[in-house]
């Protein structure tokens, strides 16, 4: 009974005991240890040298400002932003509504780099709206749309997502025969809104203003696009700092604080979580029904402002689809004419290895990565489920350590630990290799993917796998034939959703990209800053309309038929 | 051929199934039968391979099983949520087995069909997809899974408890002839006496993780060993110490004990005297239960509250608070 044997199941067991350790200690430990060392160590030995250089840094210490400043009115900026349109989407009946609903879904596949690279497009310095401001307004400054406001008025209108999905479900939650019996007492419709549904939309809010916190902390793009010289944030400062050897520990230290403000913000929200059980989908007496603006006064200006915005998202997705189709002379002049439609650019990208080469690279990376994380997650979760004792139980918090570590700051790590040859990767350096940013990519995919695919699991018959092995089907077969094709469901979501998040990623990619294979995320911003240039300009164009044509199509396979086949029954 | 040798199934730190000593003869239908909880599923499943017991051994045929992997102990395995793969037909379902031994196309073609013919399974029915199926075909698809791999043993948990009451009885006497066509050594775990009773060359009653008795069902029912197998089997009525003194005095000798538990099955009360050697008893409806067949009337005889039956034959009987007579021969009275 206590024998070891050399099964093929030991072995394998073995085997892969060694690589989980091995990985684990490798990418998801070693870096962030590295990070605290060389902020804590200086040539050895203890010294808070690295943290006293912040402070002596007028630069480090205006970004650490600049950063906490934008997360706190993004708070306040985003969920009003975020409140209205779910308001007037579910809430209220507006002309139009299904129209709104759809506009407003638009940073969902319109974020990053993309997103900034939109605005500049129109209101930049080169863009085609501030060319007509100028016409109209000969003193306004080329510059105008940059440092602070701009900032939060592109990451505001960018970060309404959690919005749409949590507040929605909430809202949709919400007992209606509440707001009834409000209405039987007397009280007005603000009243009822203000008093009795917000309430009951507390917990959600909560999260969201954490969420949106983070999302202030943690921005690259935005501030890096449209700060300009005067509003620097930390994600910026790191990148920058980074760049000189001598300046690493800065960087080193600023990407520590981002990762002790991370730790903080995901504890709140845990204990939140843990309070509030808004997240049920327990069976509502009755569904919430749209209601009319009583007020007419009222009614107007809500539909006012509610078009106001349409125009708002749609300007620089409209104006980005519209110029990509246009010819060197509208783009350098910024000016639209039917007569000048031409599909050259696109044609460029099939053609031109130059332009398509940064698009392959792109798809390959994030391909690679979503499938490879899942295949990770798969043997992991196999063992979780199967052995519960202190190894597997380690191995679960293990994987969990990405989701403390903001991106930039894992990013870091890794750059900082394997520039050099190290022990734990066969004296090999990673940095300026192919294989890094595949590896980052993928450590960054495992917290959600592992969330996923446990819940999968969650929902699986165990019945099934006796079944199967009471036929006679041996470990694989089973699991080939009878489990992957009841949770493929799952895993093709996952796949699309972790494919699409990377495809135009920048915040990491900046760090660890091979010089000479850069990834879309990479070269839209390297082409914005070459705005002289007409072709980048175009091909920025072309790669946005691509990459938010492949979002919508992953988002409506993932989310769009599923709502549409429960309807059909 | 199926023998248990002083099992012992722990759960974690608690034990489940303790000291069991079975002993099943080939081609019996075996029922293990007994309340949620008592360790018949655990027994079941430790036969099947998907536990290891902690203390014990299993022999098939004569050899130990208890190395022998779940695939390769050629015992079928019929759920008691059927644990059809979702995604395939009731073809590929049933094929499952043959697939996985890699046999031929055509052999594999030519027993589906003839076990879905068993079943009685259509064509078009195997085409269809299992979620497509209603209950009872898909338990008739879980059966035909397990039988076309021609197992030694089939192993069934409790297959028909998902089922309505009129499709159960239905299938209960299917699931005997199929088993009498195939002369397979089946253990069948329940906790419906009926089935138990119906479909049983014998019957293990479980109690807590112990077995209280093995039996045929006559055995079980009629020569109860245990209180508790008296109680669990069948209806049965209590009888006070009066009722027993009553008895012993009609007969002029203590025939029976008067300190011990006392029972009479519902039916061996009757309301006329059938037979020589029944004992005389004075009773009074208490209440009357309609039932279509017959009609239960429970009685207040002396200390006790006895329950017996009439069939319903259209005549008027008895209602609550008539006096009538009662009878029961002393020798159907069971005491612990």
């Amino acid at each position: 009974m206590g024998k070891f044997k050399f099964s093929k199941k030991n072995v394998y067991l073995f085997l892969v005991s060694i690589f989980l350790i091995w990985f684990i200690t490798a990418f998801l430990i070693y870096p962030n240890i590295n990070i605290i060392y060389r902020t804590f160590f200086t040539e050895g030995k203890f010294s808070i040298r690295a943290v006293s250089k912040i402070f002596n840094s007028p630069r480090a210490v205006k970004s650490l400002k600049n950063s906490f400043v934008l997360a706190a009115t993004l708070t306040v900026t985003a969920n009003i932003l975020g409140i209205f349109v779910v308001l007037v989407t579910e809430y209220f009946e507006l002309k139009g509504s299904r129209f709104l609903s759809i506009v407003y879904k638009i940073p969902m596949v319109f974020g990053g780099v993309v997103l900034a690279n939109g605005y500049l497009f129109g209101y930049g310095s080169n863009g085609f709206l501030t060319n007509t401001l100028v016409q109209i307004f000969p003193g306004l400054d080329p510059y105008w749309f940059s440092g602070y406001i701009a900032v939060v008025f592109v990451m505001t209108f960018a970060c309404t997502t959690n919005h749409l999905i949590f507040l929605k479900n909430a809202l949709l939650n919400v007992d209606y025969q509440t707001i009834e019996a409000a209405k039987n007492m007397g009280a007005g419709q603000f009243y009822i809104l203000r008093r009795v549904v917000l309430p009951t939309l507390m917990p959600v809010l909560l999260t969201c203003t954490i969420m949106l916190f983070q999302m202030g902390l943690m921005a690259m793009s935005a501030p890096l696009m449209v700060g300009g010289t005067d509003f620097q944030t930390i994600g910026p400062m790191i990148l920058t700092f980074s760049g000189r050897t001598d300046s690493r520990d800065i960087a080193a230290v600023l990407s520590l604080i981002l990762g002790a403000a991370e730790i903080i913000l995901l504890y709140i929200t845990t204990r939140i979580e843990r309070k509030g059980n808004y997240m049920s989908v327990s069976k509502v007496k009755t569904k919430i029904q749209k209601q009319k603006i009583l007020n007419p006064i009222v009614n107007i200006i809500v539909h006012i402002l509610a078009y106001a915005l349409v125009v708002i998202y749609l300007l620089p997705l409209l104006s980005v689809v519209l110029f990509s189709f246009t010819d060197t002379y509208c783009i350098t002049n910024t000016t639209f004419s039917f007569s000048h439609l031409t599909l050259d650019n696109y044609k460029r990208i099939v053609t031109d290895i130059a332009a398509y080469k940064p698009f392959m690279t792109s798809i390959i990376y994030a391909g690679l990565a979503s499938f490879l994380v899942i295949v990770f997650v798969l043997i992991c979760v196999r063992l979780m489920l199967k052995y519960k004792n202190k190894g597997t139980t380690a191995l679960e918090y293990a994987l969990h350590i990405p989701w403390f570590i903001p991106p930039v700051m894992f990013a870091l790590g890794l750059v900082m630990t394997y520039d050099l040859p190290r022990l734990i990767m066969f004296n090999m350096p990673l940095l300026g290799t192919m294989v890094i940013m595949l590896a980052a990519y993928m450590v960054v995919l495992i917290p959600y993917t592992l969330r996923m695919i446990k819940s999968a699991f969650s929902s699986f018959d165990n019945n099934l796998e006796d079944a199967a092995r009471n036929l006679g089907a041996s470990g694989l077969y089973t699991l080939f034939r009878v489990i992957l094709p009841c949770i493929m469901p799952v895993i093709l979501a996952v796949f699309a959703l972790n494919f699409n998040g990377k495809l135009s990623d920048y915040d990491m990619s900046v760090f660890v990209y091979h010089p000479l294979y850069p990834p879309l995320g990479v070269i839209i911003r390297n082409n914005v800053v070459n705005n002289q240039d007409v072709d980048a300009i175009a091909l920025n164009l072309v790669y946005s309309v691509l990459l938010m044509a492949i979002s919508s199509i992953v988002l409506y396979l993932v989310y769009g038929r599923g709502t549409r086949e429960k309807k059909k029954k | 051929m199926i023998k248990f040798e002083d099992i012992q199934v722990k759960y974690g730190e608690t034990i489940v199934v303790d000291n069991l000593n079975l002993h099943i003869k080939k081609g019996e239908f075996f029922t293990l039968l007994g309340a949620s909880g008592c360790g018949k599923t655990t027994t079941l499943r430790a036969l099947a391979g998907f536990l290891t017991p902690s203390k014990g051994k299993i022999y098939v045929d004569g050899k130990e099983i208890m190395d022998v992997p779940v695939e390769k102990r050629g015992i079928g395995v019929i759920f008691q949520n059927y644990a059809l793969f979702p995604t395939m037909s009731v073809y590929e379902n049933i094929a499952f087995g043959l697939k996985v031994r890699k046999l031929k196309k055509d052999e594999i073609d030519k027993s589906v069909k003839n076990v879905a013919d068993m079943v009685e399974l259509s064509r078009e029915q195997i085409r269809k997809n299992v979620s497509q199926l209603s209950g009872g075909q898909q338990q008739r698809v879980a059966i035909a899974r397990a039988l076309v791999n021609n197992p030694y043993i089939l192993l069934l948990d409790e297959p028909l408890s998902n089922l309505d009451a009129k499709l159960r009885k239905q299938l209960r006497i299917e699931l005997k002839r199929i088993q009498q066509n195939f002369h397979i050594t089946s253990v069948y775990v329940t906790h419906d006496q009926d089935e138990a009773l119906t479909l049983s060359d014998r019957i293990a009653v479980f109690n807590n993780g112990k077995i209280e008795q093995v039996g045929t069902p006559n055995e079980l029912y009629n020569e109860a060993k245990t209180e508790y197998v008296c109680n669990f089997i069948g209806e049965v009525s209590r009888l006070g110490t009066e009722v027993i003194k009553h008895v012993n005095k009609v007969h002029g000798e203590n025939i029976l004990r008067e300190d011990a538990n006392s029972y009479i099955r519902t039916e061996k009360v009757e309301i006329t005297r059938v037979m020589e050697g029944m004992t005389e008893l004075e009773a009074e409806v208490i209440n009357r239960e309609f039932y279509g067949t017959h009609i239960m009337y429970t009685y207040k005889i002396l200390d006790s509250t006895i329950k017996s039956f009439v069939k319903e034959n259209g005549l008027p009987g008895l209602n609550i608070g008539d006096k009538a007579k009662v009878y029961m021969n002393p020798r159907y009275i069971m005491q612990y």
